[in-house]
Parts: C-alpha cells; structure tokens; sequence
C-alpha cells in the first residue's frame, strides 16, 4: 500500500502543476497589470501609483518569471500577502479555516445521517405512498436553488419569526444561534440529492440473497434493514462521502456570503469581487491539493472496508 | 419511555435550541453603566465591506475613511451642521490657518495645533502612556507620503503642490532603495513644537481640504515602528496598516477581519465640543440640548460588516442596526413614491435622511475618435436623445437628482438655474444629427446607417439591463449602437488607452467640495493615466480658465469663470450628464441624526446621540417571538413518525 500511496502522490504532481499553469494562464489572459493595479487601486488611483503598484508585485516582469517565483512559493507554500488588504494569506486561510468548519463539518454529518436515515426510511417504507411523497420531496429540495433556501431562511425564520440572528458570526458559548439557519440549508441542499442515491444504493441491497436468507433464518425487518443492508451499502457510499472533504475545509460560498460567516467561502467571494488575484489562485491551488488528497484516501478507505480489493 | 440517556440528550438538543432563540447579533456591551450610573450608550452601524487599510496615509476608500474616522481626529474638519454651504472648523489646529503669499508667488499656511491632544495609551510608548501630538508629526506623515514602500495614493497630488515632496521620494531613496526617514520634506518648516508652516509652489487654497481628509492626520513614528507585523519576544505584532494607534474620540478595541470593529470612547477628549451654531431649523430646538457639549455623545461604538443588502435590511428592521439604508432590495418598503417615509416606518418612529454626495456620473465620448470626436452636432445629438430622468427613475427609483452640469449640488459652482442646451430632446437630437451629417441615422453621403461603439461596464444583469436602456435611448435616433461589455477595470482600462468611441459610466466622487476637483477631468493636462481626462477634451480657453479658477478663492469672479468652462463644455459638449449620487437613510427612532453633511456621509461618529433606553424598549416590541410554527412542525414529525410506525406493522421487508 505505501508504494501505491506514493506512486499516487507522484502522479498528483504533473496534476497540480496543470492547476497551477491553467489558471495562472487564465489570470494572464483576463487581466492586465494594469487592469489589475486599477481594480485594486480603484478607479481614481495616478498612473504613477498603478506603476509603482505593478513594480512592487513584480508584475512588470516577464511572464516566465513570473511563472517561476509563482510556482516557487505555491509549492514552499510561501502564500504572501492579499492584494486588497496587504494582510498574510496564510492567516487569512488559518482565520477562516474555524467558522467554515463549524458550518461544513455539523452540516455535512447531520446531512448524512438525515440522508441515510431517509434513504432507509424510503427502503423500509417502499413503493408506499409516503415512499412517492419523500421521493418527490428529495427531488424539490435537490431542485431548489441555494438562494431560494437562504431567502426563506432570513424572510421567515429569521426577519418574520425572529427565531435567529439574519447574520453574524461570533465564538461565543452561544454561537449555535449564528450557525443553525447555515447548518440547516446545508443540510436541505444536501439531503434531497443524497437521500436519493443512498436510496437507490439500499434498494439495489435489498434485493440481495442475503437479505432473503436473513428473512428466512426470521430476522426481523428493521434489524436486517439497519444492520445487514445497511453495512453493506456503506461500502458503495465511502466514494461518494470522502469527495466531499474538500469542501468541508473550503466553505460554502453563498451560504457564509450571505449569513455573513467569514469562512473560507466568504473569503474566496470577497477576493472575487474585489480582484484579490492571490486569493483566488491559492484557494484554486489548495482545493486542488484537497480533492487530490480526498482521492487517495477514498481509495485507502476502499481497500481497508472491502477485504476483495487489493492496492497494488 | 425514553431511556435516561435519551432524555439528557433531548433536554441538550432543547437548551441548544433555547439558545439559538436570541436574535441579536450583536456582543454584549464593554460595559452596562457609565460610572455616573447612567445607561451605557452604543451605536451600531453596519458598513458592507473590510477596510483595506487602518494607515491614514494610504486608507482611500469611503469605507477605510469611515472606519479610522472615530480614531483619528484631522487637522481640520467640516462643521457638521454647516452643508450647503459646506465649512471648515478648526479640529487639532487651533483655528483655520492663514494664508502667506511670499514675493516669489509662492504660498505658506502657518498652522498651530492645539495643545494637550494625546495619542491614546499604547504599548509602543513609553510606559504605555500616549504623548502629545506635536508638530514633527505632521513632518512624519509628509515623509510617509513620500515614502513609497507606504503606497499613498495621496503622493500624486500633493507631490505637485507641497515643496520638496518630490524631492524627499527621490532623495530619501537614493542610497539604499528604502526611504530614508533622515530625509527632511523642505515644504514643512516646524516654528516650534506646536506650531509649523507648510510650503507650497503656489496658490492652492485646496490645501485646506486636504488638511480635513485622513491623509495629512498626524500618526506616531513610536507606532508606526513598533507594529511592524514582525515577531518579537514570541508574539507577532500586527501591521500598522491594521492597528490603529490614534488621538480621536474613539480607541479601536477589537477589529476582527469579515466580522466586526468595536470602539470605546476615550475619557477626557477635548479636541472639540458639539457646535452651539449652524443648526438647521426643523432640528435647532431639539439640537440645543447638545450645544457645547463633550464629545463624543455615546460611549461605544459597534461597526457590524454585512457584506450583503438583504442581511442589512433584515437587522435594520429588527432593530440590530441603527439604522437602514434604502438601497435597491429595501428602497419599496422605507420609501414611498412621493419620497416620504412609508406608514409602516414611520410609525415605528423612524426618520428618514436623504443623503446628497457630492458625486456625479456621465457618459464620456472620446474626442479623439474620427467620428463622434470630430463632430459636435454629432456628440449633441447623443446627448439630446439621452433621458437622464427616465434612466433614474428606472435604475435609482428616482433618488439620484438629474444632473445637467459637471458640478454636483452642495458645491460653491453648482448653479441650480442653469439649463444644459443638450438635455433630453429627441426631436432636438433628430434635427442635430440630420445637421451633423446623419440624417435618420444613415450617413448622408453613402447611405450607411451610423454603428457607434459604446463601452459598458456590466457585472450582472442590472449593469446589462442599463446598457440595453442606454442602447435602446441612442438607437432610437435611427443609429446603430454597438455595446461592448467588460468589467469595470477593462472599460477604464479601454478608456485610458484612448480606445473607445463612448464611455459610460464615468464619473467622479469628490475627494473635496471644491469645483477644481471636477473641473480638472476637463483639463488638457490631465490626460490618461496620470489623470482621468478619459474625454481628452482639450480646449486652451477651458485651460486657461481652469488654470485661474482652481487658484481661485470662492466669490463672484470664481463663479463666472465656473458658468464660462460650463458654457464651454455645452458648447463643445465631451461627456452627457447623468446625475449625481443620493441615498435615502432611515435611522431609529432612539438614534435619529443630528446631522446629514455631504463630505461626511453618515460618519462623523462623535456628534451623534442614541437612546438606549427607547432601543431596550423597541427591540423588546419588534423581536416577539411565536411559538405556533414550532408547535405545526412537531404534529408534522409525530404524524410522520407515527404513519412509518403503522407501516411497519402492516408490512414485510
């Protein structure tokens, strides 16, 4: 297994460095030096200061080079300092990295067990009218845009029934008031789509010999749905929920935007909206290294939870 | 029955819920009492963005500005009651400083600061103590200006002006390539230590203006080295460009990036009292209680950063906020058509600002383009055919007043009786362009239909629906227009390089309520990119006028000068007037304003009040709390719940 991790790590490499030409190309194509000096500057800063700018970014340089230094300090992981604020990446990245979590991480746990549980509820009452009634509700929530939820939420939980704060973000012993609206629509926009594949995933187990022969040796209905099908199913699902960890440490854009939690998300949309280039080429950079990483370990996961498959 | 663990663990998941019930976003206060035993007052704002910097010497945004307001007092300051006119009023300076014109043309402003104004305590003095601002503190912050590793935006103009400045940059970094601070500005002449001169080419009472920005507020050497966002002894110190260290009613507590700023008031500030004159007359009966008082009014304040407009709106309503902007997505609920405060509002008690920028906005047309550069009627045509009140009304509700000349309201040159030849015409335009050569819109010669190129900046939807406006205006003189969209910086990118035939959405925010400070995107010598001539009008008459009125104090000779160059500019006719900037603010009842000044916008911290007694009261009232819904949602559950049960009883696996 420790050469197959290697070798896998190794293939990783040209990968990244695909990442990191593409969107350093793409940086290079949709904006000047200067373009950039005045998105930052604003629109009222003196040539002199936009070339002074340039030069201090060593922007002025030529593009190889540039390419070069930038290459250099991605992989030193030597981040510098955003364009807008002056204020160090890797605090930045570290600051965020915390109110993401507390959204990311409850959500994506809550969403799952929602999910399983529903998938298994859906299995255990299915082709039932209620079956047809959660499947249609799987579908309307996996349909409904992000924004749609975060409307509601602030409309009618937050502004007409005043159960939480519309906004805000504070470590505090009381802080699940400013997390709830946020976990919740995580969980909405995740649940639906989900419940539906874990569900898809169960049935296909349902129909197994080893579910019959369970019945048959009189084992009851809710045991062999939550014990038997249920551990088998798991094995197809460890994919499916290992990609996801990225996303867990990167945030969720519009969901922290909105409800103003100065996570990752809400980093990476700041610097969208204001130009901060390295912001948004690092946040590439390490969702990119992530998904990479999430990769290999859903391959290791696979290997340690089914004895058939071998690394090699 | 539930097990005992089932039970802590619903009674856990009840007590979290409890606590998700408040709703206020907000901290809780420093403090509850003011030592006297009086209420603790707090005011909480909402701003839509971080600052980019906390240095008064680089902050340039409207956002950094009102941000480092409540720390760092200025030399000067605008009477806060006085806005139209607008005033000046001594802040640090004792009084207005005087102007001295020397033989050689030049000009000196000797300028005396008062005595007893303290930096706050800091750790980067001395014993913690803060020590008095003096003058060799305004020499620093003329050789920060310099300095280039401080990136002032502020250098370009004032490089031009103040003597030496220029000199200090090319000087101080001439050895070792890092400004050398040893390096004196020659313009700034210290008398003693309370009192200097600042020297300048010549006559240029702007200066004075400059004197109430951030840019010339005295800093501390002590803090600008000691926060240098190094490590020493363990820590990390944080940059200067994000600590502030200043001498103002507030000291900065707590800035958490994304998040919040909170303020406390400092004890013992004396640099001003609240003015005992100027107050308008709907408001002098009440603002007399105020007269002569010490500033600041209230004790903390609490700058909430919500970057999104609905989440302002929301906690605006809620009472969380003291005060609600009418922007686009909250406008129809505060306003009502005829302009007055909707029932719902005003019954809450709420009043209702319209706030006047001094900004205004226009359509640029490049003067050096072979086609509309070359033909006035052309130019004139376009503008006639462009509703400014239409275009308002769709995409600013009708707040933003029309503007028909360069100067916006509220500034000494902004004549409000004068008529722009080129306003919304169209049958005007039709007669104009058949005269320039395009009658119906097809060239006269060859029959071709007239293709104009428009730059337009547009972001999202909004920005493309005011290009098709737009294109739809123009093309209705028979002419073919032609958008091309970009963002922002590329349009001004394309506009600077001279590469456009129209530009819109061009137009200036004033950096100071002086007519020169519009007048000079017209001037010659302020082509791209030093300057913002993205016209390149160039005319030596509007030159030799500008050259004279921006030395100019304000009266009458200033004033005609100001109604020629606008003569000019109809006559020649280089950019359409669009409007200028306004927003409609609606502040709490427990917070309503004392003042509304247009360079201030709605800053100006120290000379506001609030109640908190009126806002425990009110948010009490607005935040009720229904229980129904949770009770609806529970049948739900156990409806569900009990279905699956039943279910599971009638049915096999």
């Amino acid at each position: 297994m420790f050469n197959y991790i290697v070798r896998r790590l190794l293939y990783s490499v040209p990968i990244l460095i695909g990442v990191i030409a593409l969107t350093f190309t793409l940086d290079n194509v949709m904006m000047t030096p200067d373009a950039k000096a005045s998105r930052v500057l604003g629109p009222k800063a003196s040539g002199t200061a936009r070339v002074e700018w340039i030069h201090n970014r060593g922007l002025d340089r030529p593009i190889p080079v540039q390419f070069v230094r930038y290459v250099k300090d991605l992989v030193t992981f030597n981040f510098g300092t955003t364009w807008v604020t002056g204020r160090e990446l890797r605090e930045v990245f570290l600051e965020g990295i915390g109110p993401s979590l507390f959204i990311t991480v409850p959500g994506f746990f809550a969403a799952l067990l929602a999910s399983l549980g529903l998938a298994l509820f859906q299995v255990f009452v299915r082709s039932s009218p209620l079956d047809r009634l959660l499947t249609l509700g799987s579908v309307a929530l996996m349909s409904v845009p992000t924004m749609v939820y975060v409307i509601f939420a602030q409309a009618v939980l937050a502004l007409n029934l005043r159960y939480f704060p519309a906004y805000g973000f504070a470590y505090e012993p009381g802080m699940i008031r400013f997390l709830a609206l946020p976990v919740v629509i995580f969980i909405l926009i995740n649940v639906g789509y989900d419940a539906r594949l874990y569900r898809a995933i169960f049935l296909e187990e349902v129909g197994h010999d080893y579910v019959r022969t369970a019945h048959a040796k009189g084992v009851g209905s809710s045991r062999v749905l939550a014990v038997h099908v249920f551990k088998n199913g798991l094995i197809a699902l460890i994919t499916l929920v290992v990609a996801h960890l990225p996303k867990l440490v990167l945030g969720s854009l519009l969901i922290e935007s909105l409800f103003g939690i100065p996570g990752l998300g809400s980093v990476l949309v700041q610097a969208i909206q204001t130009g901060d280039q390295p912001v948004v080429m690092v946040s590439v950079f390490l969702g990119s290294v992530l998904y990479l990483l999430s990769l290999i370990v859903t391959d290791i996961c696979y290997a340690l939870a089914d004895p058939r498959i071998r690394l090699s | 029955m539930f097990l005992p663990s089932a039970r802590v663990a619903i009674f856990s998941l009840l007590t979290l819920l409890l606590a998700g019930c408040d709703n206020d976003p907000n901290p809780e206060p420093y403090r509850k009492t003011r030592p006297d035993g009086s209420p603790w007052r707090v005011r909480y704002m909402g701003l839509p963005a971080d600052p980019k910097s906390l240095d008064p010497q680089f902050a340039y945004t409207t956002i950094d500005q009102q941000i480092i307001e409540p720390v760092y007092d200025k030399l000067l300051e605008y009477h806060p009651m006085k806005a139209d006119p607008v005033e000046l009023q001594p802040a640090m300076l004792e009084a207005i400083p005087k102007k001295e014109v020397h033989p050689d043309g030049k000009v000196s402003y000797r300028c005396r600061l008062k005595r007893g104004i303290f930096y706050h305590d800091d750790r980067c003095f001395p014993g913690g103590k803060g020590r008095e601002v003096v003058a060799a503190d305004v020499h620093y912050v003329l050789q920060r200006l310099a300095d280039p590793k401080v990136e002032s935006p502020f250098f370009a103009p004032l490089e031009q002006k103040v003597i030496g400045l220029r000199e200090a940059r090319e000087v101080g970094i001439a050895k070792t390539g890092t400004f050398d601070y040893a390096t004196p500005v020659s313009g700034f002449e210290a008398i003693d230590t309370h009192t200097f001169r600042i020297h300048l080419n010549g006559p240029y009472p702007q200066l004075l203006y400059w004197m109430a920005m951030n840019t010339l507020s005295p800093v501390a050497r002590e803090a600008v080295e000691y926060y240098d966002g190094k490590m020493h002894d363990g820590e990390v110190r944080p940059k200067f460009r994000f600590y502030a260290v200043g001498h103002g009613p507030f000291r900065m507590r707590e800035y958490t990036p994304r998040r919040a700023i909170r303020y406390e008031r400092v004890e013992g500030y004396h640099t001003n009292v609240f003015p005992s004159d100027g107050f308008p007359p709907e408001k002098a009966e009440w603002l007399k209680q105020f007269a002569g008082k010490a500033l600041p009014l209230f004790d903390e304040l609490h700058i909430l950063i919500v970057q999104e407009t609905i989440p302002g709106f929301v906690l605006g309503r809620q009472g969380y906020l003291d005060s609600i902007t009418a922007n686009k997505d909250a406008f129809a609920a505060i306003v009502t058509s005829d302009r007055q405060l909707t029932p719902k509002y005003k019954a809450r008690g709420m009043g209702l600002e319209l706030v006047g920028l001094p900004g205004t906005f226009f359509i640029s047309f490049n003067m050096q383009d072979p086609i509309v550069g070359k033909n006035a009627k052309l130019r004139k045509a376009i503008s006639c055919a462009y509703d400014a009140r239409d275009y308002v009304q769709i995409f600013y509700s009708g707040v933003a007043p029309v503007s028909n000349q360069l100067v916006p309201r509220g500034l000494f040159g902004y004549d409000p009786h004068y008529v722009n030849p080129n306003g919304y015409d169209l049958e005007k335009a039709k007669r104009l362009l058949a005269e320039a050569g395009y009658p119906g819109g097809r060239d006269a010669k060859t029959g071709e239909q007239l293709v104009l190129t428009v730059e337009e900046p547009v972001a999202g939807t909004e920005e493309r629906q005011r290009a098709e406006f737009e294109q739809r205006l123009f093309e209705a003189l028979g002419i073919k227009i032609k958008v091309n969209e970009n963002t922002f910086a590329r349009v001004i990118e394309r506009l600077e390089q001279g590469n456009f035939q129209i530009g819109s959405g061009t137009g200036w925010a004033a950096d100071y309520p002086d007519p020169e400070n519009f007048f000079m995107l017209f001037y010659s010598k302020n082509f791209p990119r030093e300057g913002a001539n993205y016209s390149r009008y160039s005319r030596p008459e509007f030159d030799r006028a500008y050259e004279q009125m921006a030395t100019m104090e304000d009266g009458p000779e200033r004033l005609a000068l100001i109604q020629q160059m606008n003569a000019m500019l109809a006559e020649d006719c280089p950019a359409i007037f669009q409007f200028d900037k306004a927003t409609y603010i609606a502040p709490q009842p427990w917070a309503l304003w004392t003042h509304n000044h247009p360079m201030i916008e709605y800053s100006y911290n120290k000379y506001h009040q609030v109640d908190p007694v009126l806002r425990v009261k009110l948010r009490r009232e607005w935040n009720h709390q229904p229980m129904w819904p949770l009770v609806i949602l529970g049948g739900i559950v156990l409806a569900g719940l009990g279905y699956a049960v039943r279910w599971n009883l009638r049915s096999h696996v």
